[in-house]
């Protein structure tokens, strides 16, 4: 089965100035040779703490950023190269759902048009037409129809975030990049929409890229997960398999970091270890190396390999297996 | 409303904390703002108590009234519109609403402390941070720092007691250079640097990576156990109580409903809130299982939108006629364990 979207080799540094001339001092590998595949009714779990390239992979997928090597193949085309009508029509088929619901609705304008703009802007349907699907859109996440002419402030952090929803829905697009749509919500509003999300999924036959550094909801959404770490996919797995055996050192550390809702379960933070593992510039060997409990030799020389160490478990990690 | 004896939740927890004596506590509180809107009950008759050297949790959704606790106990509600309508606090025998503007600023940032959720936004980023820290200690502590070149040995000392690798280089440092884990390590060691009874931490990890939340979590649990300080851990996020706290709070609509000690909170949840809080945490086992993620239906309502009668009563699953009619009382199922629930009526 040919992946909806694969991405290889993918790579993006950014510059690193310093002065007041801006003068280049170095670079950030934000994304560092990334692979991946995302299948048809798939959704992939994409974890990592902040600034491991999570956001940046995903505006490239977007094609908000521009990246400095490798492919994006969205159904076959690739949307790096396109231009003009066919990134319009790539663009379309790919919509996004941001954390902050708060900041990603236009606060001077109705629930209405922020939902029918996209719709506007591929050019879809008459408007008669438009307003009837902003309807049906609004009831399919939950809302009620008679709320089309308020404005955002008059709803609550959940609504607003179905209001996104809906805006990312309204073009039907084969893939919906989640980047963290449930971090700024309450627990139990949290629920909500990780039920509207899935129940969405089955119905309109959606894939997801579910990005979140929360292992509990991408545990629960996602039927892979993918782990980044400093630019790279450390390790990939069924989700299943992730959380029963976690092969790779990092991925470890940030199932023993999470707390879970049992008191007495002393936490020994083994893996968790000090210091601060922020982006620097090329490193030799394992880029977790110097975090590393299990760190050799090797680790510092070499780069390891992001191979299958068991089935449909890959792991890029010279001391797992 | 006050029910006499049941209206003191915490005077029945373990027996070993009893011995101890109050640090702080808190009887009927009550908070209002006044909006255009109307009267807003931020906290509506809060009864807590904390004993010297325990932690306390405060979990709730966004709009309980866990933070306007936080405030109205160091007296930082801004009035108006805010104002402390009822209630007395009481902090090592002295009611805290009856001191004057000098009093309470003696016990602020000396006796209590406070660490906010934002530690980039908390700092001031155009002084470093070893001047921010001296400042505190200058404030609050003179005989500590007779001289600046003592006030800097004291900071460098505090820094590294949080964990900051080479503190007397990064003295100099300003926030901006700093990760948002040592940002929270900065607020720390200022709320630290005084040595407080009491240190109010409001969502201290929110903003934080899981593993730099493991670190902050680790360190305020061993700094606890180095000086002493109680801790009040306002959060929504249950797991980091139940691995920090002794005695949770549960709150809702400015009322704690539910009070119980860490173990037997999360063995039987009572109150059918802290159940839905609960039941609300999405596991990977859940999804194996194939269950959909139960939901509390609805928002926390706010100003006018709250019910009558018990405020939960329009999102709770095992309402009875009774709860639309009356706010319920304290009750006490079970030792050290009270619930603000009709369903546990004797």
């Amino acid at each position: 089965m040919n992946p909806l979207l694969k991405i290889r080799g993918l790579k993006k540094t950014f510059p690193l100035t310093s002065g007041i001339f801006r003068k280049a001092s170095g670079h950030i590998t934000a994304v560092d040779g990334v692979d991946l595949d995302i299948f048809a009714d798939e959704t992939l779990g994409l974890v990592g703490e902040s600034g491991c390239g999570k956001t940046t992979l995903s505006k490239i997928i977007l094609a908000l950023e521009e990246a400095d090597a490798g492919s994006v193949l969205f159904d076959q085309t690739d949307i790096r190269k396109a231009r003009g009508v066919e990134l319009a029509k790539l663009r379309k088929g790919i919509q996004v759902v941001f954390q902050d619901p708060f900041g990603s609705l236009n606060p001077r304008k109705r629930v209405g048009s922020i939902i029918e703009e996209p719709m506007i802007i591929h050019n879809e349907g008459t408007k008669r037409e438009r307003r009837e699907k902003t309807r049906e859109l609004m009831s399919m996440v939950g809302l009620h129809e008679d709320m089309l002419d308020r404005y955002p402030h008059e709803f609550s952090g959940g609504q607003r975030q179905r209001i996104c929803i809906a805006r990312a829905l309204a073009v039907h697009p084969r893939l919906l990049i989640c980047d963290e749509p449930v971090s700024a919500l309450d627990v139990s509003i949290q629920a909500q929409v990780i039920n509207l999300l899935v129940d969405l999924q089955k119905k309109l036959n959606l894939s997801y890229l579910f990005i979140s550094h929360n292992l509990s909801v991408v545990g629960y959404i996602s039927h892979r997960i993918a782990v980044m770490y400093k630019g790279r996919i450390v390790e990939l797995s069924q989700a299943d398999s992730l959380f029963s055996r976690p092969l790779h050192p990092y991925t470890k550390c940030l199932m023993e970091a999470v707390p879970e809702p049992v008191p007495g379960r002393a936490k020994g933070f083994g893996y968790v270890k000090k210091g601060e593992g922020g982006l620097s510039g090329s490193l030799t060997g394992c880029p977790y190396q110097p975090l590393c409990p299990q760190a050799t030799e090797l680790c510092s020389k070499e780069s390891p390999r992001f191979e299958e160490k068991e089935q449909g478990h890959f792991v890029a990690c010279h001391r797992a297996g | 409303m006050n029910t006499g004896k049941e209206h003191h939740p915490s005077k029945k927890s373990t027996p070993a904390v009893e011995s101890k004596g109050a640090l702080l506590e808190i009887q009927d509180l009550h908070t209002h703002f006044h909006t255009p809107e109307g009267v807003v009950r931020a906290l509506s008759g809060v009864d807590l108590r904390l004993n010297e050297g325990r932690t306390l949790g405060i979990v709730g959704e966004s709009g309980c009234g866990k933070t306007v606790l936080a405030l109205t106990i160091l007296r930082l509600i801004p009035q108006p519109p805010g104002r402390i309508a009822k209630g007395k606090i009481f902090f090592q025998g002295v009611d805290l609403l009856s001191l004057d503007d000098k009093g309470i600023r003696e016990i602020r940032g000396n006796k209590i402390s406070m660490i906010f959720q934002e530690p980039m936004t908390s700092l001031n980023p155009v002084f470093t941070i070893g001047s921010q820290i001296e400042e505190v200690i200058a404030l609050h502590q003179p005989h500590l720092a007779t001289t600046r070149r003592q006030a800097r040995d004291v900071t460098v000392q505090m820094l590294d007691m949080v964990g900051i690798s080479s503190p007397g280089k990064r003295i100099d440092d300003y926030p901006h250079q700093l990760s948002g884990g040592m940002c929270q390590r900065i607020m720390i060691a200022m709320a630290l640097a005084c040595k407080p009874s009491l240190m109010i931490a409001d969502e201290p990890t929110t903003a934080l990576d899981v593993t730099t939340q493991a670190q902050i979590l680790s360190l305020m649990k061993d700094l606890k156990d180095e000086t002493g300080t109680s801790i009040i851990l306002v959060t929504h996020d249950l797991g980091v109580v139940a691995n920090s706290c002794d005695e949770v709070a549960v709150m809702y609509t400015g009322h704690v409903v539910e009070y119980a000690g860490i173990e037997s909170i999360f063995a039987s949840p009572l109150h059918p809130y802290t159940k839905g809080l609960m039941r609300s945490i999405p596991t990977i086992e859940a999804r194996k299982r194939g269950e959909i993620l139960h939901t509390i239906p609805g928002n926390v309502p706010m100003g006018k939108d709250v019910p009558q009668g018990c405020t939960f009563n329009n999102r709770c699953e095992e309402v009875m006629d009774i709860c639309r009619k009356e706010y319920p009382p304290v009750f006490v199922p079970a030792e050290g364990h009270s619930v603000r629930c009709w369903r546990y009526r004797r």
